[in-house]
This record gives structure tokens, C-alpha cells and sequence, in this order.
């Protein structure tokens, strides 16, 4: 049995797991864009009462291994809170806090380094901040920040697979429960290779795409 | 005209940059401000645009009189917003590098340029015309010579119609040829009816094209009035500025 043949058979097994990893990462995508942009605009905006604390955290988040993150919101809180959460909800919420505040920092920082002096320009050229922020910054932090967003959701895409240590029935523990019956690791993993390719392809393209649409070297000589 | 009046500038550890400057600059005449790098210069073309306010003193537009510091308190007292009527060029041009020289002198216009795109477009190709630059409007700023850019910025400035220019040291980084073709372009903004202070180490320029002349030094006015007072300097710190400036050349 090839990796073609083993992708055929089990394809209901493996589209119920892609399905999982989905919608996991989709929670993930949209909450962490939607919250991490707004909560870098609000670091930029507050730096002492927002950007600093988020820094802090941030720091601290990216100290530990997601992993354990994981292992940690999924075992002793939920034992010292004395509840227990679906793992599916517990996987979402750690990766969409690791995403939110990844995205945070990329946005908080492009907003930072935004040169002034364009600002500056659209000032002195009778220019609203409205019209300023439409025409001017947001053309260029977007175009900026856009292929390293990307780049980070592929990456949130790869994490969620961690979810299948808290017995999550994404795809990753769907080859692993085939494999176990089958065991036919190389084709088994490798079928997954190609749908996670599948998967992260096209965003790839994507970025490339707009990268050599819209982002052009803009250094002056 | 465009006034400052007892200008001072302060640091926020105290050190004084401007001290009780005084400025007068009228339309149709070209001012030259003149003086030594770290003078105060640019901090007096920033206080006089209002981009940056003065610790104390007056800035006045034609009518409109602002004394600062501001009282924002005061229900009566509004934050200046001159622009463009006041307008600056800057060394460092600041043209937005996502758009083409053509979209960068259009885009403060975008609101206007609905009801009047026929009349603007008219006016970019008189201006496109006047500062020779047809085979060079549609490429990106970087794709372009420092003069091709900085005669986009002054364009830039231009169209918006302002009634005072300011120019800091805009030829600064251009050869001989390109500044004597950005220098060119600005007796067009004199025969505009617009008033135009321009920062420059171009003395020889200062000489031939200025109305008036300021000497700024540490901070103060040193002297202020024709051009005489740089083709026949008599106080010792302008000529051994000029000196400097004439061994530098």
C-alpha cells in the first residue's frame, strides 16, 4: 500500500481530521488577527498602559515552549480550577493567545518604526489623519507586515498538530491511529506531508504573489 | 506675511536652541536663513509651520496670531492648522514611496480632485511642464535621480497653492547641475506671489536670489536684512562663516 493508495482509503478518516485541524486553525487565524492587530494598534497607541504589559507577557510567552503552555492549560489549571474543557476548546484558546500576541508584536512593531516623517509630509500637505492613515500608513504597514503575518499563520497552522497530544482528533492523530493499525509510517506521514502542503501551498503562493505585486524595494538611493 | 516674533525653543532638559527670535518673511520674496549647522535653523522652520510649537512667542499668519505656549484650555484657543497655506519641503524630501511622483503630488489633492480633475490634471501638467519632469512623473521615487525627487517635492508643495514655502537645505544632496535646476524652480514660486524661506549653505545662491537675508547663530539672530549683509559682511562672525562657507565651495 502506497502513500496514493493509503490517501484514497482512509480519506474519510483523514478529511475528518483535516476538518478538526481547520477549524482549529481558523478560531486561531481569526482571533488572533482580529485581536493581535487590535491590540498592537492599542500597544502603540497606550505604550505604558498596553504596550508594555503586552512586551512583558509576550516576552514571557515566548520564553515557554508552546507545548507546554499546552500540557499546562490542559492538566494542572484545569485540575486547580477544578473544571474540565474539551481539549478542542482548550487547544484553540492556547494557540489563539500565542498567535494574538505574536501578531500583536509584528503589528505594535511596524506601527513603532513607521518613519514620522511621512506623517509629517501628509501634515504640512493639509492632509487629515484619516486620509493620512488610508493613503499613507496603512498602504505601507500592510505591505510591510503582510508576508511575516503570513508567514506566522502557516506556522499556527504546523502548531496545531500539538493538539493532538491532548487527544484532539485533528489529522495528525488520525495518521498516528492509522498508523497504529496499518503500520506504514513513511507512507503514513507522508500522505500527511502532502496534505499539509496542500494546505500551506496556496497561502505561500499567496504571500509570494503579494509580495511581487505589491511590495516593491522602496530604499532610496 | 508669516511672523515670528520673540521666538524661544527649549530642550526638555532646558538648553535653549532658539532665543527671542524675531522672522519676517513676505510673499514674492525669497528669505534666506543662513548659519552655521546646529544653529537653530530647522527648529525655526519646524516652529514656523507649527509642526513643533515654540516654548514662548508669536507666530503670525497674515490675520491670525498665535501665542504660544497655547492655552488649550481656553475653549477659545483652536490647535493652528495652517497647512497647506504654509507648507514645507524638507532635506529629506519625505515623498511616500508607495506611489509614483504623479500620485504623490495628487494624493493631498484626492478630496478636490472629484469635483475639479479636470482642472488639477491641467494645472500637475502645466507644473509637469515648468519643472521639466514628462519622462520622469510616472516612476517611483526610488527609481528616480535626489533632483528629479526634489523637484516632485517642491511640485508637491506647489499645487497645493500655498502662500508661504519653507525650504530646509533642499539642495543639500544634489550635484551642481541638479541644484541649479532645483534652484530654478524656485523663482517660479516667487513669481507665484509665494513667500519663500529658504534654509540654505549655498551662499552664492543666498546672494543672487534672495530679498532678504537672516544670519542665524547659537541660537540668535545675528543679523537680518538685505543681501549686503553677505556680499559685504561686516560683523566678524559672518565673515569668517562666509569665509568657511567660500574655502568649502
Amino acid at each position: 500500500m502506497n502513500t496514493l493508495d493509503i490517501l484514497i482509503k482512509y480519506h474519510p478518516a483523514f478529511l475528518e481530521g483535516l476538518k478538526v485541524t481547520m477549524q482549529l486553525s481558523a478560531i486561531v487565524w481569526v482571533t488572533g488577527l482580529l485581536l493581535g492587530t487590535l491590540l498592537g494598534i492599542m500597544g502603540n497607541k497606550y505604550p505604558h498602559e498596553v504596550g508594555l504589559p503586552t512586551r512583558v507577557l509576550s516576552f514571557i510567552l515566548g520564553g515557554i515552549p508552546i507545548l507546554v503552555f499546552l500540557f499546562w492549560l490542559h492538566y494542572p489549571v484545569q485540575f486547580m480550577l477544578n473544571v474540565v474543557i474539551d481539549p478542542f476548546y482548550t487547544a484553540a484558546f492556547t494557540f489563539a493567545i500565542v498567535n494574538i500576541f505574536a501578531v500583536a508584536d509584528i503589528v505594535r512593531s511596524a506601527l513603532n518604526d513607521f518613519p514620522k516623517q511621512y506623517i509629517t509630509a501628509a501634515k504640512v500637505c493639509g492632509m487629515g489623519e484619516r486620509q493620512t492613515f488610508l493613503s499613507v500608513q496603512f498602504p505601507l504597514i500592510f505591505r510591510e507586515i503582510l508576508p511575516a503575518l503570513l508567514l506566522l499563520q502557516v506556522t499556527m497552522l504546523h502548531v496545531t498538530l500539538f493538539a493532538s497530544l491532548i487527544s484532539v482528533e485533528e489529522v495528525f492523530r488520525i495518521a498516528q491511529r492509522i498508523n497504529a493499525s496499518i503500520y506504514k509510517p513513511v507512507e503514513i506521514y507522508t500522505a500527511l506531508g502532502v496534505l499539509f502542503l496542500a494546505i500551506s501551498l496556496p497561502v505561500n503562493g499567496f504571500a509570494l504573489w503579494f509580495k511581487h505585486k505589491f511590495t516593491r524595494d522602496i530604499s532610496e538611493s | 506675511m508669516l511672523r515670528a516674533k520673540n521666538i524661544t525653543v527649549k530642550t526638555a532638559d532646558g538648553r535653549l536652541i532658539l532665543d527671542d527670535v524675531s522672522l519676517t518673511i513676505k510673499r514674492k520674496e525669497i528669505t534666506a536663513l543662513v548659519g552655521p549647522s546646529g544653529s537653530g535653523k530647522t527648529t525655526l522652520l519646524k516652529a514656523l509651520c507649527f509642526l513643533d510649537y515654540p516654548n514662548s512667542g508669536t507666530v503670525s499668519l497674515d490675520t491670525k496670531s498665535y501665542d504660544f505656549p497655547l492655552n488649550l484650555e481656553d475653549e477659545a484657543t483652536q490647535k493652528p492648522t495652517p497647512w497647506p497655506e504654509v507648507t514645507a519641503v524638507f532635506q529629506q524630501l519625505f515623498l511616500w514611496p508607495h506611489l509614483t511622483l504623479r500620485e504623490n503630488i495628487l494624493l493631498p489633492l484626492k478630496a478636490r480632485l472629484k469635483d475639479d480633475s479636470k482642472k488639477l490634471n491641467a494645472e500637475l501638467d502645466e507644473l509637469i511642464k515648468q519643472f521639466d519632469m514628462t519622462y520622469f512623473i510616472d516612476r517611483y521615487p526610488n527609481q528616480t535621480s535626489g533632483g528629479q525627487r526634489q523637484r516632485a517635492a517642491i511640485a508637491r508643495a506647489l499645487i497645493l497653492k500655498p502662500k508661504y514655502v519653507l525650504l530646509d537645505e533642499i539642495t543639500s544632496a544634489l550635484d551642481v547641475e541638479q541644484a541649479a535646476k532645483v534652484l530654478k524652480a524656485l523663482a517660479l514660486l516667487k513669481d507665484n506671489d509665494i513667500g519663500v524661506l529658504l534654509i540654505t549653505h549655498l551662499i552664492n545662491f543666498a546672494k543672487t536670489s534672495a530679498d532678504s537675508v537672516v544670519f542665524l547663530d547659537e541660537g540668535k539672530v545675528l543679523a537680518a536684512g538685505s543681501t549686503e549683509l553677505i556680499t559685504k559682511p561686516s560683523h566678524p562672525r559672518i565673515k569668517d562663516f562666509l569665509s568657511c562657507a567660500k574655502a568649502a565651495s
